[in-house]
């Protein structure tokens, strides 16, 4: 679950499905970990995080490869502006059910928006539906997450007292939002690859995690804050690493520039 | 959550003419994009989303600026106005600047043969290969108005959902203590996830450069916002339950 989609075989793409069922599954399921556990074990809502943003970016990667017309980095934004807003509409009314109905409700606005965008404004690109489907969830789970790992829980309450009453709100729909558009935006060209894309959206989510862990102390204390900051560098380590490997592998060839000639030597 | 709805009728109504004027707003801001920022079409050299968000967010904080002395909507308004229409005019003329000093290229546009309002000739000083450069004289005051219509779009969002959170019962700004700031910072949120998406919506309109309201582009802005209007019910309709859920808890 924390290694998200950057395991497994070199060369094989993952189909939408498997990313779709990580993203869904692993994200949830990370979230209620992390909100069932004691506040030490709130990196599992991170991990959820990476599940989620490795989902989103994977949906990102799919819709931009048809050319929005515009930067990447509006989807990302899009994704966090409809997550944000479902998310705290799903806790509000939710409960303990808030997460689920954040999702429900985030397809629901990335549904209608898909729509709206091949409809009327008539963009043309047949996955736009899915994709802000899609995206939309894969946004509001990774808020959710990373909420979790700064509040300990998703209760409404808590959430807004940790999180959004002190504004780290905004921290995590940044760096959320880099999650899930810089991946792709990285990575695109004629040589882009699944694999080398989400092995950088891992170690962005792995970013987001440790940046939340710090912010965590606040709440959780230094004990909690440690553990996810570990936790995250951990990740972070292992998938830069793997991104490192994977650009050597698709670089037509890696070599030593050495240092700048000296003005000596340009004569 | 029947009852919230209805209760703030009015809230909703302000939440949706301001998802609607942001995107409005967004068809009149010089977006030039990645080929603006090489100088190769009119416009600022950034996307749009980055545009209206340092607009609309300025307009955002300087009528929560506002808010703290007055609840008197118009004067909200204005501020939220002259905010975001500073940032956007300041980023124009220091992108002027690069282009005129930095780069070298005139202010012209390839869109008009000549300029509406100074009425100087273009097309004669567009580059080859280009799709002109720089922010001639209209695109510069297209580009204010837009920051004008951005700005009490975001103020007008913001102002309904801290009303909204007003009756349910909750405070904004009164208390010093770092976490008595509930209903500010939950409103915050709400307007910027708000304002993403209605900067997003325009931008696909556009596809992501125009260059004014003399920009033939222009003209395609009904389909945008229309788009908008739906997808600001939505969110409005979920902002207001979830603040009115604030004053439950």
């Amino acid at each position: 679950m924390s290694a998200g989609g950057s395991g497994g075989g070199a060369n094989a793409a993952y189909p939408p499905q498997t990313i779709m069922a990580i993203g869904a599954v692993g994200g949830l399921a990370g979230i209620y970990l992390g909100h069932f556990l004691p506040p030490m074990f709130s990196f599992f809502g991170g991990l959820g995080a990476i599940c989620a943003i490795v989902w989103g970016a994977d949906a990102v990667r799919r819709v931009a490869s048809y050319g929005l017309g515009t930067g990447v980095p509006s989807i990302g934004m899009i994704a966090l502006g409809m997550g944000i807003v479902a998310a705290l509409f799903g806790l509000s009314v939710g409960g303990i059910a808030g997460p689920i109905v954040s999702f429900v409700a985030a397809a629901i606005i990335g549904a209608v928006i898909g729509v709206l965008a091949n409809k009327v404004i008539g963009m043309g690109i047949p996955i736009m539906e899915q994709a802000m489907v899609e995206i939309a969830g894969a946004g509001t789970l990774a808020i959710i997450g990373l909420s979790v790992v700064i509040a300990g829980e998703f209760t409404y309450g808590a959430v807004i007292e940790n999180v959004v009453a002190n504004g780290y709100i905004a921290l995590i729909f940044i760096i959320g939002g880099m999650g899930i558009l810089h991946p792709f935006n990285a990575n695109l060209g004629p040589d882009e690859k699944q694999d080398r894309t989400l092995s950088v959206a891992v170690e962005k989510a792995a970013i987001a995690l440790i940046i939340t862990g710090f912010a965590s102390s606040l709440h959780e204390g230094l004990m909690a804050a440690g553990l996810n900051i570990a936790v995250g560098l951990v990740i972070w380590t292992v998938a830069f690493m793997k991104y490192y490997g994977f650009v050597k592998r698709d670089a037509h060839s890696v070599v030593g520039t050495g240092l700048l000639p000296s003005a000596e030597e340009l004569q | 959550m029947i009852d919230a709805l209805l209760d703030n009728i009015v809230s909703m109504i302000y939440i949706i003419l301001g998802g609607v004027l942001i995107s409005w707003s967004v068809h009149f801001v010089p977006v030039g994009g990645a080929p603006a920022a090489m100088a190769q079409a009119t416009g600022i050299g950034t996307g749009t989303v980055q545009l209206a968000a340092g607009a609309g967010l300025t307009g955002l904080v300087s009528a929560g600026f506002m808010m703290n002395v007055t609840d008197n909507l118009p004067l909200i308004l204005a501020s939220g106005a002259v905010g975001a229409m500073i940032m956007i005019a300041v980023t124009m003329i220091v992108g002027t600047w690069v282009y005129v000093y930095g780069v070298g290229c005139v202010p012209s546009s390839a869109k008009v043969k000549v300029d509406p309002i100074t009425k100087y000739r273009q097309d004669l000083y567009v580059s080859q290969g280009t799709e002109g450069h720089g922010l001639p004289t209209v695109s510069f005051v297209s580009g204010v108005i837009g920051g004008l219509l951005g700005g009490i779009g975001g103020a007008l969002v913001y102002y309904a959902l801290i009303e909204v959170g007003l009756k349910a019962g909750l405070t904004a700004g009164t208390s010093s203590s770092v976490t008595g700031h509930e209903l500010v910072g939950i409103a915050a949120m709400f307007a910027i996830g708000i304002f993403f998406v209605n900067a997003v919506i325009p931008s696909y309109n556009i596809g992501g450069t125009i260059e004014g309201f003399h920009d033939p582009k222009w003209k395609k802005w009904p389909k945008a916002v229309i788009s908008s209007f739906v997808a600001t019910i939505l969110c409005a309709v979920v902002a207001v339950i979830a603040i009115s859920q604030l004053g439950v808890i």
